[in-house]
């Protein structure tokens, strides 16, 4: 018997914290999920020197904050922070726990739930509540291409964890309060089994071509290393950025960088240009989060066609090269 | 008996499939127009065995069963048929004769060389004047000192000029050709041997076939592959075996030609359908796919009498006859599919119908199985 | 001379999904496997280590029998010796209870193993979650989306991307790692290692009551997490087609959705010229 009012935890990722908002995410979602079963919206910190986040948490959407603060523990730590969550649910017995997937949470929710006994649902773009008061999970598989809903009928608490920017925050509230609870570090804490030797924050350069509004991707279908260098032209035209299909990095017409696909990059820009794509599994599961897609084949039966918002039957360089024209045209003006 | 696929054979297919799509894939098209030997890609198969599929373990080889050779051939074949034809000659016609007929010694000192790929092999048999009639051999070794000196000319040598371990069949006594002609195991750097211009061929064009020529070349008693004599037995025992190679290698072109072709007649669209829609296209596809099975059958076929120690020669002579005629309609009936685009050096299709045509014609024309098959069913039926 | 053991699953060679239109479901029964990718970039790891250090390898699968095929390409391309865990019991599993068969089949049959090594994920599944949950079965500490690996006596040190830090990172033997895709590009497979893993190889298939489970706590009957709907996303795209000549096209493309296309490259495509 529960004494108190369900409640929902978000785990309080913080490190990489104005890129990586998906805590904030979370959160919001957490009060939409929150409304439909009387539960309070809670944060958990662990860190030090955390008050910044504490705040951050409280004003995106946080009725409560459980914060275990220590020097010790400063920096991430799966091996504690697993235990810290551990111990914290035990005590407190949540309904449901959201961590953000990031790599960090990717690897650090399996091991909570293991440890708490309960199942853990991946990667999710969606999550609700069913007549029956259950979370509902939706998770991705086969790149996006299937979709399954999951429900954790028994054991408590679900969990799940949550792909950045699939839900929305909420604007900072300088106004709201949320309570917070500080908890000790406990005495008996067992001894962190990896010891990190250097952490060397990474020049987001790499992240370019996922984090880039307009991709413009290139495939077997531009037939040569050199028509496929018109893409380069179209890309840098549009400020964008170049992808493409795995046999088009084998011709060597591209780097391995510019790899998309299930195993290599996702990308989720707002305007992607496809050209000379079939569309194979390998290479659409890393396209599905662009919102508008122009795929441009000589065959209009292509898997990539059917993807697509506009569909273009005709020659991919000679529709590459026309809209490098008409794009200098009116970008002069 | 068992028709579908073993779990072994499914493996062997996905192992050779894998490697072929992934290495020669994307340079199959330059490696035609170029006429381009690709030592690059040759240099990976090595210690993967692609150089010694059925030498035994001893030797450096796979040790595999026949129809893990055919499905190796086929899909390498499937991939690139000069690199397909490069590996069956050099397995089939380049290694088989010196482990069946070679001492002890021969092999110890030859196979490893050729089953690790260090060494490329291959059969010289056709002249100028000897192409179906072996009997017009002029190639000819005269005993001098403890060894022979041989002199002559084979022309269309696959592999000759990247081979360096030939086996050249040649007389001994002008007087009796075939009675007396016998197999040498030469080598590149032997003084007087040497390479002729590569030829410019129809298709196979990444295969560097040319004539070898041979002036006053001595070659040590301990080469001579079996007996003074022994060489009518050697060829035939040989061209048997190279014909499933070649039978594979003719399936894994038809097998291309069929797979682009049905992926083709799904995406183009005329008269607002597929053309896959349409009666004539379909069945054009149905045949294609009933002969391709038909071919692979008799292929496996002798595949399975050949490891049963049984012999096989009239039915390898089948599989190459009507594997190699099907690879031939098979492309034609692809390019045609195709339609214009098929006729264009940016589809795959035209360098399949290049490539099958020689199937029909090396390693014994299609008139000369024809002649094999004959003979053996009149023998059989008095 | 490091004990290895590396865990490999089974799943879709997926270039066409056969779905079933009617019930929106993949038929799983309709497509070949293959070994999941990132299992075969943890194998090519393991493989390279134990060329450097010396060592043992043993491949584990959980599946049905057909998956017996990825336990011979493993021993192909240098595992030494696999087990097999195939009951129908164990099917429908989550990753809580993949973890927790795994475990057991580890400690009855390999216990004093020095390392473990998974792939980062599936392919199928995508979860990322056998590898951290297995090392948690086993009490040992698990590293995941590694990328190098150096192994000095007892000490494994790995470098791996953790969300834009680059860690060096260090844990002594026994642990877990799973390996990233990025790095440990598999060999290919040689084919005299074919010929031998079909020679007199003998695959252990074990089942559950081998393992002593009760079928209760496994496979779908254990899972805490229930599947209760699986469907393809429905695609709500309009899917406009524009055929003619480039220059057309690219006019028609323009009047259509020029102020889509500007307001996202930020610049003004309207020409008035």
């Amino acid at each position: 018997m529960t004494l108190h009012a369900p409640e929902i935890w978000v785990f309080g990722d913080y490190r990489n914290y104005f890129q990586n908002r998906v805590t904030l995410q979370l959160l919001s979602r957490a009060t939409v999920l929150a409304s439909k079963l009387g539960a309070c919206v809670c944060a958990t910190v662990f860190g030090h020197q955390v008050d910044e986040w504490v705040g951050e948490y409280i004003a995106h959407g946080a009725q409560k904050v459980y914060v275990i603060e220590d020097k010790s523990i400063k920096d991430y730590s799966t091996d504690l922070y697993v235990t810290l969550m551990e111990r914290l649910a035990r005590d407190r017995r949540p309904e449901i726990i959201l961590v953000g997937a990031t790599t960090f949470g990717r690897e650090y929710a399996p091991r909570v739930a293991k440890r708490l006994g309960t199942g853990l649902t991946a990667d999710c773009v969606g999550l609700d509540i069913n007549e029956d008061g259950l979370l509902v999970q939706t998770s991705p598989s086969f790149g996006g291409n299937m979709l399954t809903k999951i429900i954790t009928p028994e054991k408590r608490p679900q969990m799940a964890t949550v792909r950045p920017g699939i839900f929305q925050e909420i604007p900072h509230n300088y106004q709201a309060t949320g309570e917070i609870v500080r908890i000790s570090l406990p005495k008996d804490l067992p001894k962190d089994r990896i010891r990190l030797i250097s952490s060397e924050r990474k020049p987001p350069t790499s992240q370019k071509l996922e984090e880039a509004a307009v991709v413009v991707c290139g495939g077997r279908g531009m037939g040569s290393r050199s028509k496929f260098k018109n893409l380069y032209e179209l890309a840098r035209v549009l400020g964008g950025e170049v992808g493409a299909t795995r046999p088009a990095v084998y011709s060597k017409w591209a780097d391995e960088e510019a790899l998309v696909g299930q195993a290599d990059k996702h990308i989720r820009p707002k305007v992607l240009l496809s050209f000379g794509i079939s569309g194979a599994i390998q290479h659409t599961a890393g396209i599905i989060d662009a919102s508008f897609i122009i795929a441009i084949n000589k065959n209009p039966g292509a898997a990539m066609m059917k993807m697509a918002d506009v569909a273009i039957v005709a020659d991919a360089n000679q529709v590459c090269l026309a809209l490098i024209k008409e794009l200098k045209k009116r970008l002069r003006g | 008996m068992r028709l579908d696929p073993c779990m072994k054979h499914k493996l062997v297919r996905k192992a050779v499939r894998e490697f072929s799509e992934a290495e020669l894939g994307p340079i199959a098209y330059e490696m035609d127009r170029d006429a381009r030997f690709p030592w690059e890609v040759v240099e990976k198969m090595r210690p993967l065995n692609f150089f010694g599929l059925q030498v035994p373990k001893k030797y450096g080889g796979a040790d595999l069963d026949s129809i893990s050779y055919a499905i190796a051939v086929e899909e390498i074949s499937r991939v690139s048929g000069a690199m397909g034809l490069c590996i069956t000659v050099h397995n089939s016609v380049g290694i088989y004769p010196i482990v069946s007929f070679g001492t002890d010694e021969q092999k110890e000192r030859f196979v490893p060389r050729l089953a690790s790929g260090e060494c490329i092999g291959a059969f010289c048999l056709t002249e100028a004047n000897a192409g179906s009639d072996a009997s017009g051999v002029e190639t000819h070794a005269v005993a001098s000192g403890s060894g022979y000196i041989i002199n002559g000319t084979k022309i269309f040598v696959t592999n000759g000029g990247v081979c360096s371990l030939p086996l050249i069949f040649a007389v001994t006594n002008a007087a009796e050709p075939l009675r007396s002609a016998s197999v040498f195991i030469l080598e590149k750097d032997m003084p007087g041997y040497s390479v002729g211009e590569i030829e410019d061929l129809c298709g196979m064009r990444a295969n560097p076939v040319s004539s070898l020529f041979f002036e006053d070349c001595r070659v040590p008693q301990e080469n001579l592959l079996g007996k003074i004599g022994d060489g009518i037995n050697i060829a035939l025992a040989t061209l048997d075996t190279g014909r499933i190679g070649i039978a594979a290698q003719a399936l894994g072109i038809a097998q291309a030609a069929f797979e682009a072709s049905v992926k083709y007649s799904k995406e183009r669209q005329q008269f607002k359908k597929p053309i896959a829609a349409f009666q004539s296209i379909q069945n054009m596809l149905a045949d294609m796919a009933t002969d391709i099975d038909a071919a692979r059958l008799l292929v496996y076929r002798v595949c399975a009498l050949k490891d049963a120690g049984k012999p096989f020669g009239k039915e390898a002579a089948m599989a190459k006859l009507f594997s190699s005629t099907v690879s031939s309609t098979v492309t034609n009936k692809a390019v045609q599919i195709h339609g214009g685009y098929g006729y264009s050096k940016e589809y795959d299709v035209e360098r399949y119908f290049r490539d099958a045509k020689v199937t029909e014609i090396y390693e014994g024309t299609s008139e000369i199985q024809r002649l094999v098959i004959s003979r053996a069913v009149m023998n059989e039926l008095t | 001379m490091v004990k290895m053991i590396v865990c490999i699953k089974q799943v879709p060679m997926a270039t066409e999904l056969p779905w079933d239109a009617k019930s929106g479901t993949l038929r799983r029964d309709l497509a070949d496997g293959m070994m999941n990718p990132a299992c075969k970039h943890a194998l090519e790891a393991a493989l390279t280590l134990k060329q450097q250090h010396g060592g043992h390898i043993t491949a584990i699968t959980m599946g049905p029998p057909i998956a017996e095929e990825i336990l011979r390409e493993a021993i192909a391309m240098g595992a030494d010796r696999c087990l097999m865990l195939t009951d129908a019991a164990m099917a429908g599993a989550d990753t809580h209870v993949t973890s927790y068969t795994l475990a057991r089949a580890i400690e009855i049959f390999c216990p004093d193993f020095d390392l473990i090594l998974c792939g980062c994920h599936t392919t199928d599944s995508e979860t990322a979650q056998v590898g951290p949950q297995l090392a948690e079965e086993l009490n040992i500490p698990e590293i995941s989306y590694v990328d190098h690996l150096h192994l000095e006596s007892r000490t494994l040190r790995v470098k791996r991307f953790s969300d834009n830090f680059l860690e060096t990172l260090e844990m002594d033997l026994p642990c877990l790692v799973s390996v990233n895709t990025q790095h440990f590009q598999p060999r290919y497979i040689p084919l005299s290692g074919l010929q031998d893993a079909f020679e007199d190889l003998n695959i252990l298939a074990v089942s559950a009551s081998d393992l002593g489970l009760d079928p209760a706590v496994i496979g779908i009957k254990g899972s805490p997490t229930k599947i209760i709907d699986v469907y393809m996303p429905r695609a709500e795209k309009e899917n406009i087609v524009l055929k003619g000549a480039p220059k057309k096209i690219v006019e028609e493309l323009f009047e259509r959705f020029e102020t889509r296309i500007g307001g996202i490259i930020r610049k003004d495509l309207k020409w008035e010229g």
